[in-house]
């Protein structure tokens, strides 16, 4: 019988399928990979799972024994399936302890004294159990990162336990391995197959096939919210599963002719640049090419917009921009010397959501014409409005809120304030996320325009689609660095996916 | 003073052209409910209620709390609470007073050297919270406590009277339209901040910080420096206040400030929930004052004890706090079927559009 069994699972957005009659059986005492590319409904999956979404088809059966649907708050939480996400959850000035004890003196104790004698007692043999030298007394935050995700995995496995008994127990982990140095994987995964020794199974999310094949006895791939299918690890090749998650094969689109001018100097570029992943990075962009740069999630390139704008602190390396150095980038200077970001998240780095329209276009021109100490709110509005139309922003009112705009419309929205600026270049992270098809394609369309107008543009993104439409070059980097670079025809889903899913390999 | 075509309009509901309190009543709720206010006292106390003098006097002895209230909003509007404004109104009152009476300074400088003070303190809230990244609420209340501290040490811990009368003359006892002046001064710093935050770039960038620091950081808003100067606009203004409030009494001592904060903070947030609904702002800082004092004065006329000011200022500002919450997500809700309406029907009168509207094919 199986521990966990989800049979025809569906789950729309918006009346969006993101979900559609999946199935997912889970054997006793296996760990399970649960691969696919972004967007291809694994994490929506696991959500329903969790219980942050509601399914809205299918059922779930956990020991054969079948759960009314939607899951309430808590998910299959409430029915013993431990879950670790990403972030771990845990709290860097608390200690080991009283992580582990927090949650045995929940609900169940009530005010009840803690005996700490024995929940040392408890998270001791715990640890001691499953071979994981940590102290209890230690705070969180001078653990090292694999350290950390052990003591989250072992936490959950402990909570789950104190409810159902030990053995037979399911634990998921979402994408745990992302922010983990490569030389300490194998100690989280060295603690699972002992998991999976006790009689535990185990469900890996993760991005990395290197991985997955490494540690799972099983993996199901998913594609455009369906199931591709279930394999058997053993036979199975990278070759083999990259294939199941990408579908067809593709090709390469072409963008017209390169327009790059490689006999300028390069508008903006940094040589030795560090960040928090980001190591001592060169980069060169010039005027009339689109950048790509991708990687794996954690390889460093989602950072690198930010810390070319000077909106992270960078820790070594210097940024150049038209030829001069910028001696402290940080986002006002770089405004000054146009050059512009798109945050990924427009909800949080975006816009202000609960302004109007207008006044979040009107935000950049201050420091010029309409600005200072009378704004010309007329002016302004003419502004907006003519971004609004040139760029399709529907509906077309400047004075409605940020927030009643769609996704798509937000982000044409804020590409036409940008352009509006006349920048050198564009800094933009995962630009299209969130955003319907349509509004995707004219995104990609203005961009090319103002590149091929003399602009260049940087695109960080793990869309390998919108790189095959959109980029003249791409880096991959791996680790912080760059470890590839494709050009033109080269850019096709099949070797971006080769070369980031396989680190050296191909 | 609302939405006129040349201000930044605030977040409406499009529509056809009707008169505002039609389409968005609830940004005049408070104004209505002032009135129907008004008309209760208005009969249940004709005798004393509706009187030039009483009229007079609700004007005029607020206007210090008015004062003080606008300086407040300025950091508010940037997400920041100043919690030593009621302080800085103390050393003010009380620098004034100690200088003017005890070492016999002109009243004009001593009134200036308050105002410089209250300018000092707050470049100091500012500093710390720039410098050190501190949250200013926890900021202002210790360096409030420790400029009550100084008030006392200035005043020696007594009620310093006597100040020069000249002082009262500009503030308080020549009424234009039987209104003391003070309740002018306090309007036309209304005007002021009105146009602060309308319709200067400092303004609408204090906006955006309070909004969404992040997004007026990549916008290049230098936030650190906006924040500390809200906070010495704050606290300069609190030390006016301070200067005019020593005009009205002629007098000081360390506990003069103390019972201001809370009314402040009770009418910003009340405020903030007419006329620009969310955004703290002037003019509806204004009507939250006198809807307060309305309400205070004719329930003691009718006879009630003083502590019916301590039950309306504190049960105001929990209601106005509460009142904003739900009015935001509301709106909010309205919004989204806004939007999911603008996505079907994108050429209806919703969309507002002048040429035909490509349809969004996102819901």
């Amino acid at each position: 019988m199986a521990l966990l069994e989800v049979i025809g699972l569906s789950k729309l957005f918006n009346g969006v399928p993101a979900l559609q009659e999946v199935d997912l059986k889970i054997l006793p005492g296996e760990i399970h990979g649960l691969v696919g590319a972004n967007g291809s409904g694994k994490s929506t999956l696991i959500k329903i799972l969790a219980g942050f979404h509601k399914s809205d088809g299918g059922r779930i059966l956990v020991s054969g024994e079948e759960h009314q649907l939607p899951l309430g708050p808590r998910g299959l939480r409430a029915h013993g399936v431990a879950f670790v996400h990403q972030d771990l959850g845990l709290v860097p000035a608390s200690t080991v302890l009283e992580h582990m004890a927090l949650d045995s003196y929940g609900a169940a104790r009530g005010l009840r004294r803690i005996s700490w004698r024995d929940e040392r007692r408890r998270v001791e043999e715990l640890l001691t159990r499953f071979e994981v030298s940590v102290d209890p007394a230690a705070m969180i935050d001078t653990l090292s990162p694999v350290q950390r995700a052990m003591v989250a995995v072992v936490r959950a496995v402990g909570d789950q336990e104190e409810s159902a008994g030990r053995g037979g127990s399911l634990l998921v982990l979402d994408e745990p391995t992302v922010f983990l140095p490569r030389d300490e994987v194998d100690l989280l995964f060295a603690l699972l197959r002992r998991l999976k020794n006790q009689g535990s199974s185990v469900v890996l999310v993760s991005h990395d096939l290197d991985e997955v094949l490494a540690v799972t006895d099983r993996v199901t791939v998913l594609r455009d919210g369906r199931l591709v299918g279930t394999r058997a690890v053993p036979g199975q090749t990278r070759q083999d599963i990259v294939k199941m998650i990408l579908g067809a094969p593709d090709e390469h689109v072409p963008h017209g002719q390169p327009t790059v001018r490689t006999d300028l100097p390069p508008l903006m570029a940094a040589r030795g640049l560090s960040g928090e992943r980001v190591k001592n990075l060169s980069i060169e962009l010039r005027a009339g090419e689109v950048v790509g740069v991708t990687g794996l999630a954690g390889s460093g390139f989602e950072e690198l917009p930010e810390l070319l704008f000077g909106a992270r602190q960078r820790r070594a390396g210097t940024i150049t921009v038209d030829g001069h150095d910028v001696a402290r980038p940080a986002p006002l200077d770089m405004l000054m010397k146009r050059i512009v970001l798109v945050p990924s998240d427009r909800k949080a780095e975006g816009a202000a959501q609960d302004l109007t329209v207008n006044e979040n276009l009107a935000l950049p021109f201050f420091t010029n014409h309409a600005g200072g100490w009378f704004i010309r709110w007329g002016m302004l509005r003419d502004q907006a409005r003519a971004i609004c139309r040139r760029f399709n922003v529907v509906p077309l009112n400047v004075d409605l809120t940020f927030s009643s705009l769609s996704g798509g419309n937000q982000q044409k929205a804020l590409l036409g304030k940008w352009f509006e600026t006349d920048p050198l270049v564009m800094l933009l992270n995962e630009p299209t996320q969130g955003v319907d098809i349509g509004a995707r394609r004219e995104i990609f369309r203005l961009i090319r325009a103002a590149v091929t107008d003399g602009m260049a543009a940087l695109c960080a993104t793990s869309d390998y689609e919108q790189l095959v439409e959109m980029a003249d070059r791409v880096l991959i980097l791996e680790d912080g660095q760059v470890r590839h670079e494709l050009h033109g025809a080269e850019i096709t889903k099949d070797s971006l996916a080769a070369f980031i899913y396989s680190g050296a390999a191909a | 003073m609302t939405t006129s075509d040349n201000t930044p309009p605030t977040a409406t509901t499009p529509g056809p052209k009707r008169p505002h309190f039609l389409r968005e009543p609830e940004r005049f709720a408070l104004i209505g409910v002032w009135i129907i206010l008004i008309i209760f006292f208005v009969v249940k106390v004709p005798d004393t209620f509706p009187t030039t003098a009483n009229l007079s006097n609700m004007l005029g002895s607020q206007a210090v709390l008015l004062i003080l209230a606008l300086g407040l909003i300025i950091p508010l509007r940037a997400g920041d609470y100043d919690l030593s404004v009621a302080s800085v109104l103390t050393l003010s009152a009380v620098i004034v007073a100690a200088l003017n009476v005890t070492h016999g300074w002109p009243v004009w400088q001593a009134s200036v050297m308050a105002v410089l003070a209250g300018a000092l303190v707050g470049a100091l809230n500012g500093f710390i919270v720039a410098k050190f990244d501190i949250n200013p609420f926890i900021v202002t209340l210790g360096i409030g406590t420790v400029v009550v501290g100084l008030s006392s040490i200035i005043a020696d811990s007594r009620t310093v009277s006597g100040v020069d009368p000249a002082l009262s003359d500009v503030m308080l006892s020549k009424p234009f339209l039987n209104i003391p002046v003070d309740f002018y001064y306090a309007v036309i710093l209304c005007g002021i901040v009105w146009y602060l935050f309308q319709r200067t770039a400092f303004g609408q960038r204090l906006l955006f910080i309070g909004q969404n620091r992040d997004v007026a950081r990549l916008n290049g808003v230098a936030v650190a420096k906006l924040r500390w100067v809200g906070l010495i606009c704050s606290s300069t203004i609190a030390a006016f206040a301070g200067v005019v409030y020593v005009g009205t009494t002629r007098s000081a001592d360390p506990g003069s400030g103390a019972g201001f904060l809370l009314p402040a903070f009770a009418a910003a947030f009340l405020g903030s929930t007419t006329l620009q609904i969310g955004r703290f702002n002037p003019w509806g800082t204004l009507i939250a004052v006198y809807f307060l004092v309305t309400g205070i004065t004719g329930l003691q006329l009718m006879g009630a004890q003083q502590y019916v000011q301590n039950l309306f200022y504190g049960g105001a500002l929990v209601i106005a706090v509460v009142l904003s919450q739900t009015v935001r997500t509301r709106s909010a809700r309205k919004r989204l079927a806004n939007r999911d309406q603008a996505a079907v029907s994108p050429t209806n009168d919703l969309a507002n559009s002048e040429e035909p509207a490509e349809r969004s094919s996102e819901s």
